[in-house]
């Protein structure tokens, strides 16, 4: 009866339903779906169509069938998949007040003026509401059982004026497409952003970071690294895990997923500066930008001895002169991004002064 | 008690086919003429340059305005005469001149084949 498989019949529990964006529309659903899908176990008056909780829907459909009541009109409403009863409150609102209740205001212009408008909206509110079989209705509102029967009950409803049936046809053809893009899709949690790999790998960076840095670590080798017992832990440790991780981990062994986390870990790094290399094999030593003392010094004399030349006395180094100057006598693998870095340093410890932008001086 | 959905068929498809006595459709086609004293109408619909004709009687229709050639969409329940055809006894019988049929008639074939494509789909997931 319902197209639902076995795997939604666990509903989601109700603390998650805001998260799925069906939940707060009104669900334009089937009038045949709406009366055979599945009421909620937690909160009676909520339903299930493919695992997406629905409270409230919006059928369009052809009025079949009419019972006026003191406070209500109930409305059976056909749209060729299904009928149902439709609960519609008589409006108590402003509008439908005898005209009497503003007639006691003083006769001014503007109050008769506004007299017309009232009797005009309650003649539209009147013609709106007031429906004959056969008329297309559009009706908004809850579901709720009545007498072991599912009913609509309507927040709103009108009257649709359709006389060359384009309101009807586009629904027609709105629907399938709604279905399979929406409602027959069934509901993702969003875990993904919990467990997003990038995230967790942003976090290990920062946890490798910080251990090179508290320790003052100089030089190291890749596989030292991967040695460091408080790192391998946060490495191996799944992220909060999507299946698909696991399931990556499962085909891949243990160890080579901690090693490419270490890889990912180290050349995130390199790329900001934070270490680097003389050499382009990753097997090679590895420098901490921040306490490679021979750079720094070899910074410092090179700026120094560049600025007693005529050429850079009055603006002193220009970045370029100096990483090239560097890269010649230090390292010819020397990054922009590490030099950026050396050159902060040294300024915020008084060691260079930038003369202007991207240009320093020593004394 | 509630009436059951009128499902939407071509006129073509009521008098020979799927459409049994009993059943609630919906249906269109232009009114070829009226018979006040019988309370019978004549639908008529071209398909490949054949004419279709759906019997429509008016009783709880009227009274109606009918427009000659004017198009109708007419909701309502099958029945059988004795020494006739099959009829479609009108609830609703409503004037659309104007109406876009061929865009009504992709319309009615969008929605079936939603519905045998999720059929389709939970009897694959069944088996």
């Amino acid at each position: 009866m319902q197209p639902e498989s076995a795997k939604y019949e666990e509903e989601m529990p109700s603390l998650f339903w805001a998260l799925d964006p069906v939940f707060s529309t009104f669900a334009r659903l089937y009038i045949k779906d709406i009366k055979e899908m599945r009421e909620s176990k937690q909160v009676p008056g909520i339903f299930f169509y493919n695992g997406h909780p629905i409270r409230q829907v919006d059928v369009v459909g052809n009025v079949v069938l009419t019972k006026e009541r003191d406070a209500f009109y109930n409305y059976g409403v056909d749209d060729s998949t299904g009928v149902i009863h439709c609960l519609c409150w008589k409006s108590s609102r402003e509008v439908e007040k005898p005209l009497s209740a503003f007639a006691s205001q003083p006769n001014t212009s503007s109050n008769l003026a506004l007299l017309g408008h009232v009797k005009k909206l309650q003649e539209v509110v009147h013609q709106k509401t007031k429906l004959e079989i056969g008329d297309v209705v559009r009706v908004r509102g809850y579901i709720r059982l009545y007498r072991g029967q599912r009913e609509i009950q309507a927040s709103t409803y009108y009257k649709v004026d359709d006389p060359m049936y384009d309101v009807q046809i586009s629904r027609m053809l709105e629907l399938p497409y709604l279905y399979r893009e929406v409602y027959d899709k069934p509901f993702q949690m969003p875990q993904e952003a919990q467990s997003d790999p990038n995230f967790s790998m942003d976090m290990f960076i920062e946890k490798v970071k910080d251990f090179l840095m508290k320790n003052r670590i100089q030089t190291f080798y890749a596989q030292e690294l991967e040695t460091v017992k408080s790192l391998v832990s946060l490495a191996s440790e799944p992220a909060p895990s999507t299946s698909l991780q696991q399931m990556d981990s499962e085909n891949e062994p243990r160890s080579k997923l901690i090693h490419s986390a270490f890889k990912e870990a180290i050349k995130v790094l390199q790329d900001k500066g934070v270490i680097f290399q003389k050499s382009k094999c990753s097997r090679d030593l590895y420098h901490v930008t921040d306490h490679d003392k021979e750079l720094h010094r070899m910074t410092t004399d090179i700026i120094k001895a560049d600025c007693q030349k005529p050429r850079h006395a009055e603006k002193g180094c220009h970045f370029l002169h100096v990483l090239d100057s560097v890269r010649q006598s230090y390292s010819p693998y020397l990054t922009q991004e590490v030099m950026h870095r050396v050159l902060e340093l040294l300024e915020s410890n008084s060691d260079i002064v930038s003369t202007m932008e991207r240009h320093y001086t020593a004394f | 008690m509630l009436p059951n959905p009128g499902i939407y068929y071509f006129p073509w498809e009521i008098n020979s086919g799927p459409v049994q006595v009993g059943e609630t459709l919906r249906t269109f086609g232009r009114l070829h003429c009226y018979d006040l004293a019988e309370s019978e109408a004549i639908l008529t619909a071209q398909r490949n340059s054949v004419q279709h004709q759906v019997r429509v009687c008016t009783k709880f229709v009227e009274p109606f305005q009918a427009q000659l050639g004017s198009l109708y969409v007419a909701l309502g329940d099958m029945e059988q005469r004795d020494g006739e055809g099959p009829m479609l006894k009108a609830r609703v019988l409503t004037c659309v001149e104007g109406m876009n049929l061929s865009m009504l008639e992709q319309a009615i074939r969008e929605q079936r084949k939603y519905f045998q494509d999720r059929q389709g789909q939970v009897e694959s997931n069944a088996s």
